[in-house]
């Protein structure tokens, strides 16, 4: 288990950055928080490119001083900055051997470059310079580079803002891959909610310099810091499900949460895959009583753990736990929006059962596999 | 018989000048590059100052500063010593007092060029550079340099042009002695002062043609860099 703390205090400029946090997993740590919160100079602190403020960096009980004694080429860290930059005098192959040729400690987790080459689809790259490359195969390239660095931690400061959707979610799964074949840990920054809800074991929550909260992604999502730190519009909630079920021809899939179905559409992984899966809480209708008729693909059942009224807007907040008496698992919390009128209206409570409606058209197609 | 040592005369003096030239370039090399290093990547509060002493060159009279090179440089004054000490000579007559005049007045000239060109290279380059694990002389060697061959061409050739260009603060530091400090500037200046338009013609047309051609060469091989000298 790698272990890593982390302090950083000081002044920049008018800013006060003030963190601390023990990294103690192996998983995939997202640090997310809106611009300016100060994400990126964690990032650059670890890296050892920002020497003006207090730190205290301990990775696995090895001090890492300040950048007079650790220069940021001695550092134990695989770092990618936001734009990643290719060398342009050298093809794709030369830049992958970059790090390869200045690494001079064996490390006992030494990731093959042909494994990387592969799982990254460079081979018809490697010949080319980064003049010729598009957008997302730089940046493959570039997370191949890093992580032949062969570090003990990958800090990615959100690489991946200028890709695709389709793009960002290979490398997503790819990341995910990694991490857990080569067992090291990531640090990633993000502010998107796609991908936190993609990716994350443990979110840290970053708000004006200072850790608002971590813990686990379920936990993270669900709590009420989050929700304020997004804005209610973005206020959703992430299921797990296995996939259990395929429609070919109607191209839908039916996961299996916690012994309920959930049918998303398109085909996000393979029969047994753990999918996750975001959806927003004004997507979420309520009922205290079943509807009779079929008016959406998933009904669902839960119990009102809580209910957050706005005093100052129209709307509420519902957290529903899915929970099913059957199946013994870690409880899921899905968030619904509704307006205050409409609670009153159905007069339900907390600790009430309610049925959940949700259509499939609201969930977002990229469910990936995990 | 005298046509010959007049022949004889010039090609010393085009010897000399190409010989000022490569050596103030050597030194420029040695002096200008971690300037603009300097420049590019690392000052800040003191750049604007810095960036004013580098161009200063650019706007003064050479005379102003051939002034205050034999001022300072005078045998009397410690760094006179100490020039004498490093070349066996004093400053004033001496070539490696043209040499020293030639690196101040050509400074902006190589600066400007590769500190443009390191400036397009970015921070981030080097940082991507460190963090994988390059030191910064690693960086510098291999990376930097192959990404500012340009920079470095530009530099040279514009640097090395300039100062075979240079007249008074030559005239005024050298002096123009036969075989020592007398470049073709000066020898074209004597020509034309002795009437002899015809030696004239020769050395400063053979000046045209070969300054034409290095800026062609160099524009023809960099047409996309900056140049920002004036």
């Amino acid at each position: 288990m790698t272990n890593l703390f982390v302090k950083i205090k000081g002044y920049l400029g008018e800013f006060l950055l003030d963190f601390e946090h023990n990294f103690n997993s192996n998983g995939i740590t997202v640090l997310y928080g809106s611009n300016g919160s100060g994400k990126s100079t964690i990032i650059s602190t670890l890296a050892g490119f920002i020497n003006n403020l207090e730190t205290k960096i301990v990775l696995n009980d090895k001090i890492i001083e300040n950048t007079k004694i650790f220069p940021p080429h001695k550092r134990p860290f695989g770092t990618m900055f936001q734009n990643p930059i290719l060398f342009e005098h050298m093809n794709v192959n030369q830049n992958l051997d970059f790090p390869i040729n200045r690494n001079k400690s064996l490390n006992k987790t030494l990731i093959p470059k042909e494994d990387l080459i592969n799982h990254l689809e460079l081979n018809s790259l490697l010949k080319r310079y980064p003049q010729n490359l598009s957008g997302g195969e730089k940046l493959r390239v570039a997370l191949a580079r890093t992580i032949l660095k062969q570090s003990d931690y990958l800090l990615l400061d959100e690489p991946m803002s200028d890709l695709d959707i389709k793009t960002k979610a290979r490398i997503l799964n790819f990341l995910k891959m990694i991490n857990k074949k080569f067992k090291i840990p990531i640090l990633y920054v993000s502010h998107s909610i796609e991908e936190i809800s993609q990716i994350a074991d443990e979110i840290i929550l970053l708000n004006n310099g200072k850790k608002v909260s971590s813990g686990s992604l379920s936990k993270i999502l669900n709590s009420n810091s989050f929700q304020k730190l997004i804005g209610k519009f973005e206020s959703s909630s992430v299921l797990e499900g296995i996939l259990s079920e395929t429609n070919q021809l109607m191209k839908i899939t039916t996961l299996d949460v916690n012994g309920q179905k959930l049918i998303v559409p398109g085909r996000p992984g393979l029969i047994g895959n753990i999918v996750r899966v975001r959806i927003r809480s004004r997507d979420v209708i309520v009922s205290p009583v079943r509807v009779n008729t079929h008016i959406t693909e998933n009904q669902l059942e839960g119990i009102i753990t809580n209910i957050y009224t706005e005093k100052d807007t129209a709307f509420s907040e519902l957290v529903i736990n899915l929970k099913n008496s059957k199946i013994n698992k870690k409880s899921q919390l899905l968030r619904a929006r509704i307006t205050t009128y409409n609670l009153n209206k159905m007069k339900i409570a907390e600790n009430k059962k309610v049925f959940i409606y949700i259509s499939s058209v609201s969930i977002d197609r990229q469910a990936y596999q995990y | 018989m005298e046509a010959f040592n007049f022949l004889n005369s010039d090609l010393n003096a085009v010897l000399i000048t190409l010989k000022l030239a490569l050596t103030t370039c050597f030194f420029l090399a040695l002096i200008g590059t971690p300037l603009a290093y300097y420049l590019a990547f690392k000052s800040k509060k003191v750049k604007p100052f810095l960036e004013s002493i580098v161009t200063l060159p650019l706007v003064l009279p050479p005379t102003v500063i051939g002034f205050y090179l034999i001022v300072f440089f005078s045998p009397d004054t410690a760094l006179g010593k100490f020039f004498i000490l490093l070349t066996g000579e004093q400053l004033i007559f001496s070539f490696y007092g043209l040499v020293l005049a030639s690196i101040i007045y050509s400074l902006p000239f190589w600066v400007q060029p590769l500190q443009a060109s390191l400036e397009k290279i970015g921070k981030d380059t080097l940082k991507t550079s460190e963090s994988l694990g390059a030191s910064k002389f690693d960086t510098f060697i291999n990376v930097i340099i192959p990404l500012s061959k340009k920079g470095f061409l530009t530099s040279f050739i514009i640097s090395f042009a300039h100062t075979m260009g240079e007249f008074g603060i030559v005239l005024m530091v050298g002096g123009g002695i036969h075989g020592k400090t007398k470049v073709i500037a000066i020898s074209i200046y004597d020509h034309v002062e002795q009437l002899s338009f015809g030696k004239a013609h020769f050395l400063a047309g053979g000046m045209l043609i070969l300054s034409f051609i290095i800026l062609l060469t160099l524009f023809y091989s960099n047409r996309r860099s900056i140049v920002r000298v004036k």
